[in-house]
């Protein structure tokens, strides 16, 4: 019974923090902007297959330069660092074309979620087209984790050690970011920013590069997340970050929109709900999981930590 | 209130205008019917004149999930012009391919826009979910269609003009089960795993519950699973908790093969059994060494010693740097090949003389249901409603290199099994 109750916390844990980093990613954006930005997803995948390459991976049949790799071999880590901040200069490039032309003419913020959908389309095509349409493992697998067993046995449950690393990755970053919002001056100011960006900018804050640097954290976190989800399970095409994107939306309205705190929690217990449904049951995961998004948000519109917003008027 | 004036028509005139301006309007309508039913006519490719060089065309899934099986598929097919073309034959043959992706509506879109240029026969479409939607409007039209992977129950009936070279799963499918029963008697904890948004998936795992049934075995554990997902932690440690000791897998390649690396990698040791679905060397790179030992019952071994198949080998090594061809592609070159060899009988028997596209399309449907063909599937011939008969099939074990990253199905055994009348008795 405890080994039972043991492998659900951990089957939750485990994909729960997966999709609190993606969740992460859309808060940074919301908690600056007011905005969601539909390319994350996109991104996700990008970091994924940046990875890949940068581990040796050659380009499949389908893609538009079959056999192709790069001339480097790196080890994982390095490669997944280097995809995470490629995956950020791209985020700074959808800010650019997506929301920065929006934002200098004023228009309703409402306009960016459709700019940053189209950019997340033409992203994840543009990968089509180079990659191909094909499933991608990483060359080295899980043995990329030099020297580290399979799975794990705690306490009569068993979990993949790549979702261990996984999770710890995930909260590495969370409080890594914690901290830096909390303690610098960056982050201090980006949270001034997000707070009333006029006041910000009369009491001299750069809220343009404050901007800039919350979509090229956002996307670090989206690469960070997709490579991690392809050493964990493999590229299932260029699409496969837009469910994870979509999953993370969820999560980041369950948690509450612009929250930390939020986005974590609302990982853990979408990964925890999903877990808990019986493997009778388990076609019905998805539709359960979201049943409980419905449920919190009757009972809590602005989320589990999401601050209830007041109109001055 | 002024109802009518003077110079106004009576109401007795005022019906007659009525009359005569309909019977104008039924008259203009009839009229342009017509008119468009001879331009549709002239316009439709079947009523015209069989070109001196015949075209066949191909929808195979070459994006989207299905498109690892559009790939090997598409590998066969230039094969199989490749070689035949070089034989002697009395009509040229050409091939057209289509992208008909891996859903419904563009493999309708690729039968419609294939039928409008005037192809003699089709090859496809991938998955038998896109045969269902698209095969009745080549029916409707008259154009043969060969599936060459589509092995759900009923393809072939769905009309005259439908055939296939894949044998139905109900067929071979059970045979891999025998072969994990022969290599440990002692089975009784059997977890079963399917993607139950995939059409395949879900009858091909109904087919192998029943052979499991048959064998007096229950699951322990059926987990539902979906195409698209990619994590399998819950299901795979729901279904261990149940101690299996074998597991039969029906998913296509990239989700099943994802399935079976964490099974291994969460501690199953036990055997697997798997699909169709998985039933390509795509799925290498996906489990990696973990499809060490997987175990699948095939409709083609490149260990199958005949004159045509070891064409197919070396044709196939000498353009894929030495691997070995798999059954989609071997299926793929069958069905291109049966097409090809029934346009040559009827070419040399002159029956294609001076006959329109439609009349051709006809006669070729009769010659191919008619022939007997020696393919790298072994001797196949059909049956009157369209289903292939073939005599012998096989169990392969999946055998990867120490790279982890290269392998091949390794023949088990091959299996003698009577499908002429649909049976499933080995």
């Amino acid at each position: 019974m405890t080994a039972a109750l043991l492998q659900i916390l951990l089957n939750g844990a485990a994909s729960g923090g997966v999709y609190a980093l993606v969740a992460l990613g859309y808060t940074l954006i919301f908690s600056v902007l007011g905005v969601i930005n539909f390319a994350q997803g996109a991104l996700f995948s990008l970091g994924g297959y940046f990875t890949f390459l940068l581990m040796g991976g050659r380009i499949g049949v389908n893609g538009a330069l079959p056999g192709w790799h790069l001339p480097v071999a790196l080890p994982f880590w390095m490669a997944l660092l280097l995809a995470a901040i490629g995956a950020g200069v791209v985020a700074l490039l959808v800010e650019r074309v997506a929301f920065a032309p929006l934002r200098r003419r004023g228009a309703d913020p409402l306009l960016s979620l459709i700019t940053s959908l189209g950019a997340g389309v033409v992203l994840v095509n543009l990968l089509q087209i180079l990659m191909g349409a094909e499933g991608y493992a990483f060359p080295a697998g899980a043995a990329a984790l030099a020297g580290l067993p399979e799975a794990l046995f705690i306490g009569g449950a068993r979990i993949r050690t790549v979702q261990v690393v996984l999770l710890l990755i995930s909260a590495l970053a969370v409080a890594a970011l914690t901290l830096w919002l909390g303690r610098s001056r960056t982050g201090q100011a980006m949270r001034a920013v997000a707070e009333d960006p006029t006041a910000a900018r009369l009491m001299g804050i750069n809220s343009g590069a404050i901007i800039r640097l919350a979509f090229l954290l956002s996307g670090m976190l989206a690469g960070l997340g997709g490579g991690l989800i392809g050493l964990s399970v493999s590229l299932a095409g260029p699409y496969f970050g837009i469910s994870f994107g979509l999953k993370g939306l969820a999560v980041l309205v369950l948690g509450g929109l612009g929250s930390v705190p939020g986005a974590i929690a609302g990982g853990l217990l979408m990964g925890l709900a999903e877990a808990l449904i019986p493997s009778e049951a388990s076609g019905w995961r998805d539709a359960l999981a979201f049943a409980v998004l419905f449920a919190v948000l009757v009972l809590r519109p602005s989320g589990l930590l999401g601050r209830r917003l007041l109109e001055k008027v | 209130m002024l109802r009518s004036g003077g110079l106004n028509a009576g109401p007795s005139d005022l019906l007659g205008a009525r009359r005569r301006g309909s019977v104008r309007l039924a008259g203009a309508v009839a009229a342009a019917i017509t008119a468009l039913a001879v331009m549709g006519r002239s316009s439709d490719p079947a009523s015209k004149p069989l070109p001196a060089t015949v075209t066949v065309g191909a929808a195979i899934a070459l994006t989207g999930n299905a498109n690892l099986y559009g790939q090997d598929q598409r590998v066969g097919l230039a094969l199989a012009q490749q070689w035949f073309a070089s034989t002697a034959h009395p009509r040229p043959m050409l091939l057209q391919l289509e992208d008909g992706a891996s859903d419904e509506p563009s493999a309708i879109a690729a039968f419609n826009l294939l039928i409008r240029r005037g192809v003699i026969a089709l090859i496809g479409p991938t998955l038998s979910q896109q045969a269902f939607a698209a095969d009745p409007i080549a029916q409707r039209q008259g154009v043969p269609v060969v599936a060459p992977s589509n092995t759900a129950q009923g393809i072939p009936q769905i009309g005259s003009f439908i055939s296939r070279v894949s044998a139905q799963s109900s067929v071979i499918a059970p045979l891999s089960l025998d072969e994990a029963l022969e290599r440990d008697p002692k089975i009784s904890r059997v977890a079963v795993f399917f993607a139950q948004d995939d059409a395949f998936s879900t009858a091909e795992t109904a087919i192998f519950q029943k052979a499991l049934a048959q064998r007096g075995l229950s699951p322990v554990s059926v987990q539902r699973t979906q195409l698209a997902d990619n994590d399998f932690q819950n299901p795979i440690t729901a279904a261990l908790q149940q101690k299996p000791q074998l597991v039969v897998i029906s998913a296509q390649a990239v989700d099943g093969g994802n399935l079976i690396r964490q099974l291994r990698e969460l501690g199953y040791r036990g055997q697997i059994v798997v699909g169709n679905g998985l039933n390509t060397p795509n799925i290498y790179p996906i489990c990696q060494r973990w499809c060490d030992g997987v175990l699948i019952a095939q409709a083609y071994s490149p260990d199958l010693n005949t004159p045509i198949n070891q064409t197919f080998r070396r044709l196939f090594q000498d353009a894929n740097g030495n691997s070995t061809p798999g059954q989609i592609t071997a299926q793929a070159w069958t069905a291109y090949q049966v097409l090809f060899e029934a346009l040559q009988r009827l070419q040399e028997r002159g029956g294609m003389d001076g006959v329109t596209l439609g009349e051709a399309r006809r006669l070729l449907m009769k010659e191919l249901l008619a022939g007997h063909y020696n393919t790298p599937l072994g001797p196949i011939h059909f049956r009157p409603d369209g289903e292939v008969v073939q005599g012998r099939f096989y169990v392969a074990e999946v055998t990867m290199q120490a790279n982890g990253r290269d392998g091949r199905f390794r023949l088990v055994r091959s299996i003698d099994v009577n499908t002429d009348a649909g049976g499933s008795t080995p």
